[in-house]
């Protein structure tokens, strides 16, 4: 056995989350309301936070999708398809309130391995002011080894749909709690773009992106990640563990979803949080034709990111359970089932317990 | 007695010029609102400009007669210079020999506003201009997203880059007189940006309306009218700081580049390395001496073919020094320097500069060679100094069309001061704070212009 799998081993996954975890909705109107605030009613709703993340290292996985000098009408990327800095700010507040030893804000930045905080700096975040909001705040770009020395293999437990296992930046294994802190917003690709697949992003470019290496990792990734996952044009770099079937589907709305189901079960959510304050629809970003501003006010959380999801995605107005050809899953299948089948949570609405605003208040059709 | 009094105190270095389109001295009550003070008016000898351009004179304005290639120049000079005894602009690719023709026979102050390969540079002429450029702005596509795939950045369309060069040759009023793409409505907020465009590189653009804005603004509409007043105001923003014309450019990355090897085509290194927000410092070939390069730590020879014993002396003396030399590819030329209707960049062309514009960009990474800016993929910028190193400005032009918010300076070096200037706001002092690279500061807003003034 190698180091490698060594740490593997010690990083495997154990499923806890209860499959009819309840879901907290909090109600927000804007950016300037006292998000922390509301935030707060929520975690309590949930059980409190300090029994998730007193004297833990917490990983807060942001949703920082694309160029971050990319803008849709003008808007900053906050209100549009980040997750905005007002919303980090709150639950890094909030972590470090109930006792949480360190905070560390995570996203495989496109196109770069540089400083995440300059990553932050260009989407016009105040990186001194997140920096301050919690005793121990720290910054990491996992979209190569970043401060790490080596990657952390983590296995998909009971074997992968796409993949046995993934190689990843540590600050997905050295953490004691893993928060997916997303954006509610539509996907092309994957229907929906809530926590799970904001953990898409959890995969370093320099293995998995379109200029990685073709043996070893790429340690200045400048591209995207369309060609390994969308498309399987090509493998990750050998060093990492390949496809299963490499005669399985090629097509897109095939593979991401069932990259986001191995993902969540490899790297398991104990905290989805999905900012639904403003943002966008009709896709995940501003190269999306059709893109709609919108202002559903909404703050959505729970233990399970699967359940999670399936009451974001009915705040949306969709079908959570909605199979492959319905909305929001039209060209794709349903990643929210598929992490189900895997046994990492329920996307039955009728099992999940919604606290806090009633879903059918919370409900803001994203569908033009 | 009035108009040489008038002619004396107001120098070519002040004349804010514009195209105008009207002969109607009611149109000057336009002027009222933004502060041009030079009138370009195209002459036709059956178009009677006197009436007009006494009026003009009479409100302190100079008129100057814009001639272009065709039979009876001299002639046709002869009169216009009657009526602008000002001076009269030679727009287009003329003959080399006519403008001094021209000069001669009329006696009056001649602009050649030429295509850019015909530029007198550095040949001591009251006014360099040309009459080609692009269109300044951000390339956007239907529902207002910018003009770039999911994995590309913001493309901004500028004629900075190559404004930054042609001022490399030590003149000091540069005109570009490009006009509005044809057949566009141009809404207000692009004039701001051409104006700017050129602005950031110490230069003026010539004024030019689209015929509907033009039209629109004589028959009153409200939202042409609002589009000129902020034209005025950024205007007169600009004109309270004559200072920054004369400033230089700062920062430690000199490119060294002839017209020949593309300095004075758009696109090429120059705006590239614009684009990545790093100071440069264009430097004409045949201006490469050792204090051209003082300070600098990075040099780019584009064009290292046929280079001088002397040019060649310099950059070992650079490189002994300890600065580093990059050289572009061998033999490369832009085929469209000696074009007259050529000013971007072939494809083919980009694509050559490609593996040295790669080098560049490694070579710099994440190095401060000055200034490092955040939040900027809408703007160009350009650091400046004074000579003696006293006062130091950081201009940022945004193309967006939209104010951009919360955009952060890392500066090379200890500074005490910033005060943020801008048009249509007071001036603001900003909080410094230290970084890794010397100092930190945070700029809440920038519409079009913003001036970062440090001490």
């Amino acid at each position: 056995m190698t180091r490698r799998d060594l740490l593997a081993l010690a990083a495997a996954p154990v499923l806890q989350a209860a499959p009819d975890s309840p879901v907290a909705i909090g109600r927000c109107a804007s950016y300037q309301e006292d998000v922390a605030r509301v935030l707060a009613r929520m975690f309590d709703q949930l059980g409190g936070l300090p029994r998730l993340v007193r004297n833990r290292t917490v990983t807060i996985k942001l949703n920082l999708t694309g160029n971050p000098g990319m803008r849709f009408q003008g808007q900053p990327v906050g209100v549009t398809h980040f997750t905005h800095p007002k919303v980090v700010g709150a639950v890094v507040h909030l972590m470090g309130e109930a006792g949480a030893r360190r905070v560390r804000l995570v996203e495989s930045a496109w196109a770069t391995s540089g400083p995440l905080e300059e990553f932050m700096l260009d989407a016009g975040w105040n990186v001194r002011q997140l920096k301050s909001a919690a005793p121990v705040v720290e910054f990491e770009n996992t979209n190569a080894l970043g401060l790490g020395k080596r990657y952390v293999r983590l296995a998909v437990p009971g074997g992968g749909y796409l993949y046995p296992a993934y190689d990843l930046n540590h600050a997905y294994a050295d953490t004691d709690v893993f928060v997916s802190l997303a954006k509610l917003k539509d996907h092309e690709t994957c229907g929906v773009t809530l926590s799970l697949k904001n953990c898409f992003g959890n995969t370093p470019a320099s293995i998995y992106g379109d200029d990685a290496g073709e043996h070893e990792p790429n340690e200045n990734p400048t591209k995207g990640r369309l060609e390994v996952f969308h498309h399987g044009r090509r493998p990750p770099s050998k060093s990492a563990p390949q496809e299963l079937h490499p005669e399985s589907s090629r097509e897109p709305g095939y593979r991401v979803p069932r990259v986001v189901a191995d993902l969540a079960g490899a790297r398991p959510i104990d905290l989805a949080i999905i900012d639904g304050i403003e943002s966008v629809a009709g896709g995940e970003g501003p190269w999306i034709k059709g893109l709609r501003l919108v202002r559903p006010g909404l703050l959505i959380a729970g233990l399970n990111p699967v359940s999670t999801d399936a009451v974001a995605a009915a705040a949306m107005g969709y079908d959570p359970r909605a199979p492959r050809g319905a909305a929001p899953f039209t060209t794709c299948d349903n990643t929210l089932l598929l992490a189900e089948r895997k046994g990492i949570g329920s996307a039955d609405l009728t099992r999940i317990e919604v606290r806090g605003v009633p879903l059918a208040e919370a409900r803001f059709p994203f569908a033009g | 007695m009035v108009l040489p009094l008038l002619l004396a105190l107001l120098a070519p270095a002040d004349w804010i010029p514009a195209r105008w389109p009207w002969i109607d001295s009611a149109s000057l009550d336009l002027l009222k609102e933004v502060p041009v003070n030079c009138l370009l008016l195209e002459w036709k000898p059956d178009r009677d400009h006197a009436a007009f351009a006494r009026a003009a004179c009479e409100r302190g304005l100079v008129t100057l007669g814009v001639l272009t290639p065709g039979p009876d120049l001299l002639a046709n000079a002869r009169s216009a210079a009657k009526v602008h005894p000002a001076g009269l602009v030679l727009e287009g690719d003329f003959a080399a020999d006519l403008a001094e023709a021209v000069r001669r026979e009329t006696g009056v102050l001649v602009i050649e506003m030429t295509p850019r390969y015909r530029m007198r540079l550095g040949q001591g002429q009251p006014v360099v201009a040309t009459n080609q450029g692009v269109w300044p702005g951000v390339q956007t596509e239907t529902g207002g997203a910018h003009k770039a795939g999911p994995t590309g950045g913001v493309w901004i369309d500028t004629n900075s880059g190559f404004l930054r060069a042609a001022r490399g040759w030590g003149d000091s009023v540069l005109w570009i007189g490009n006009r509005p793409p044809a057949g566009a409505v141009i809404p207000g907020a692009r004039y701001l940006q051409a104006i700017a465009d050129a602005a950031l590189a110490g230069a003026r653009w010539v004024l030019a309306l689209d015929d509907v804005f033009a039209q629109a603004l004589r028959t009153g509409d409200a939202t042409a009218r609002a589009g000129w007043q902020r034209v005025g105001r950024l205007l007169r923003f600009l004109e309270q700081h004559p200072e920054w014309r004369r400033l230089q450019p700062a920062g430690q990355l000199a490119i060294i580049q002839n017209a020949e090897a593309g300095a004075l085509l758009s696109g090429g290194i120059v705006d590239m390395i614009q684009v990545k927000h790093t100071p440069v410092r264009p430097v004409p070939r045949s201006r490469l001496r050792e204090e051209a390069l003082a300070g600098v730590k990075m040099a780019v020879n584009v064009d290292a073919a046929g280079m001088t014993d002397a040019e060649r002396a310099v950059l070992r003396a650079f490189t002994r020094g300890g600065g580093t030399l990059l050289t572009g590819p061998p033999g490369w030329k832009s085929e469209g320097v000696h074009r007259p209707d050529r000013i971007t960049l072939d494809k083919d062309e980009i694509d050559r500069l490609d593996q040295m514009w790669r080098e560049v960009n490694q070579l710099i990474g994440r190095r401060n060679l000055g200034a490092r800016l955040f939040n900027v993929s809408s703007m160009l910028s350009n650091l400046l100094t004074s000579p003696d190193g006293k006062q130091t400005v950081i201009h940022l032009v945004n193309y967006s069309g939209y104010p951009v918010e919360s955009v952060t300076i890392h500066l090379l070096g200890e500074y005490r001061r910033a005060r943020l200037l801008a048009p249509d706001a007071a001036e603001q002092n900003l909080e410094l704070y230290k970084t890794d690279e010397g100092t930190g500061l945070d700029i809440p807003q920038v519409g079009v212009w913003a001036t970062v003034s440090l001490e």
